[in-house]
């Protein structure tokens, strides 16, 4: 068992001043990178109307007037409908995107069949096409669709994602095809060798995928922007836009509250599964 | 044929979901949006063919001038700032090796790549604000006038410059790393050996080492960079009626292309405006990639 004494020792160790001097750097960094968040914190737990000049809000004054303004929020507004349904937007895309990739990248990682290269330089295609081409004819289509302010119109038009086929392909590539001759031979149909032998051998592939569009999803802002523009189909974005909106005239403890409710799924993700998101940016080169 | 077609259905089969969607909502949008560029059309009455008068109206709209200067400017700045930044931290992080202190660092310096476009935009705001805004209050701590971050034309580019770098140094830092613990500690020990420094090592190896993840987060840099929305938006508190803030000091072409298509409801305008902008990007991109070759050919 360490004593807090040894950790300290052990973080300070064979310290000289150059390196103090590198510490001190990094730690002013981590400080910019931080504080934004702190201060907001700061603002939701800060008793309310005490002038800045009294408190510049740099450090919270008190909890239960934080959480009153979070219940307040909660019954005041309908951010509880809308974290409803950025949670099914998040769940049902990732889920869709990892189901509709996989099945793909499967058969271009271990298969051969006519129109391979060209099937799979297609689907690239949209890689190199910018997002926003497609935003208003993609609108468009929805609106057609009758689609517009519902669950599928955000999810449905982004499953067939190229960088999901993409990630999941070089994963795959790199599973023993002797493997699926085996199993052929052994008599396993094809659907099966996909979903009992593929997709079990490329779990962190497929968690790799699901860490980087949970945070594509969860960030997106222009897309349920067009989509959901009315109340009740509001995703936690929108929330967040239109408290920022000129006509809301809405006080900092407001905004900040409904900010820390939008942060608290980002920060409780980076918390369990900082593993999987800094190998998977690493490797990917993408987020 | 029948047999050719047993053989290989079972391939197409699992293809089909994902090809299914992805012509219908990728192809699909892709060929109509060309095609109604050249329409004036308000999605409710019939659609008008104007020839290319919609790309010669963004073309020479007051509006599109000022939103590309200050599309220019701020890639010219933000996405260099954003590299050295990112390769500064890298360095700092990669030095601590597998240290506990590495580890806090790179954690840390990653949080805000966490933190989704919209809420940092949604927070920084906060900070920039007049009278609220911390960054006015330390600046008065230390005798300096409060700045109009968010509402003087002359700051308000690089205001946006600022909470960029902010979020997105991070990301390109552990690109950067990722690419730095490739490189094979030998080539440091036949420096050492010839008598160089860190500084040197940094310029001679470590640079030119790392010269195709330089070019991933630079390239990438520009698409994204390119394509800026999110923060300039909710920090002007923009509408589809008013956005980019006084004198469109923080207006971007993305911006104006969504004003068009949902305020005054021109599909076609901005179908081409969109279009112009991936012109526009891809002729960036191309330009790269060129650069780049006649690097590695010399």
């Amino acid at each position: 068992m360490e004593t807090v004494g040894d950790i300290m020792v052990r973080l300070f160790h064979g310290m000289t001043p150059s390196k103090i001097i590198k510490w001190i750097i990094g730690m002013i960094i981590v400080f910019v990178m931080v504080f934004p968040i702190y201060w907001v914190l700061c603002i939701v737990f800060a008793d309310p109307g005490v002038s800045i000049a009294v408190n510049p809000y740099l450090y919270p004054t008190s909890l239960t007037a934080g959480i009153n303004k979070i219940i307040g929020i909660f019954r005041e507004t309908t951010i509880a409908r809308a974290y409803v349904n950025s949670l099914g937007y998040v769940f049902f895309q990732v889920l869709g995107v990892l189901l509709i990739c996989s099945m793909a990248a499967f058969e271009f990682a271990l298969h051969d069949f006519p129109g391979k290269r060209v099937l799979f330089l297609i689907a690239l295609l949209a890689l190199m096409v910018p997002g926003i081409v497609v935003l208003i004819p993609t609108y468009l289509l929805v609106a057609d669709l009758h689609w517009l302010n519902t669950l599928q119109g955000l999810v449905v038009p982004g499953l067939a994602s190229a960088f999901g086929l993409f990630v999941l392909t070089q994963y795959m590539e790199s599973l023993p095809r002797e493997l699926f001759d085996a199993a052929q031979i052994d008599g396993c149909n094809h659907f099966r060798m996909y979903w009992s032998i593929a997709l079990p051998l490329s779990k962190n592939g497929l968690i790799t995928l699901a860490v980087l569009q949970f945070i594509r999803t969860w960030g997106s802002y222009i897309w349920p922007m067009v989509i959901s523009q009315k109340q009740p189909s509001y995703t936690i974005s929108q929330i967040v836009g239109a408290y920022n909106n000129v006509q809301q005239y809405a006080t900092i403890d407001t905004i900040m509250a409904v900010n820390v409710m939008a942060l608290v799924p980002s920060v409780l993700f980076y918390f369990f599964l900082q593993r999987f998101i800094i190998e998977g940016v690493a490797r990917t080169g993408l987020k | 044929m029948l047999r050719w077609i047993r053989k290989y259905n079972k391939h197409y089969l699992m293809l089909l979901p994902f090809f299914g969607l992805y012509s219908i909502f990728f192809i699909y949008p892709v060929i109509s949006g060309i095609y109604i560029s050249f329409f004036q059309w308000d999605s409710v009455h019939p659609p008008v063919a104007v020839g290319f008068s919609n790309y010669i109206n963004t073309l020479t709209s007051e509006t599109f001038a000022k939103v590309s200067i200050n599309l220019l400017t701020y890639v010219g700045i933000a996405v260099p700032l954003g590299v050295v930044l990112a390769f500064g931290l890298a360095v700092l992080v990669d030095s601590y090796k597998e240290t506990i202190w590495g580890k806090i660092f790179r954690s840390a310096f990653f949080i805000p790549v966490m933190i989704p476009l919209f809420l940092t935009a949604s927070i920084w705001r906060w900070l920039y604000s007049p009278d609220l805004g911390f960054i006015n209050t330390a600046l008065g701590w230390m005798g300096i006038a409060s700045i109009d971050w968010l509402t003087n034309p002359k700051v308000m580019l690089y205001s946006v410059v600022i909470v960029d770098a902010w979020a997105s140094a991070g990301f390109n830092m552990l690109i950067l790393l990722g690419g730095m613990k490739n490189i094979p500690s030998e080539y440091y020990d036949a420096a050492r050996i010839d008598g160089a420094n860190k500084f040197q090592e940094i310029i001679h190896i470590m640079i030119p080492q790392l010269e195709s993840m330089f070019f991933l987060v630079i390239t990438y840099g520009f698409i994204s960079a390119l394509q800026v929305f999110d923060v300039p938006w909710i920090l002007t508190q923009s509408t589809f009626d008013a956005y980019g803030g006084p004198q469109l000091g923080m207006g971007f072409p993305v911006m104006a292309m969504m004003a068009r298509a949902f305020n005054t409801l021109k599909f076609g305008g901005a179908a081409a405006y969109g279009l112009i902008l991936m012109i526009f990007i891809l002729v960036i991109t191309l330009f790269q990639f060129r650069i780049r070759r006649r690097q590695e050919t010399e």
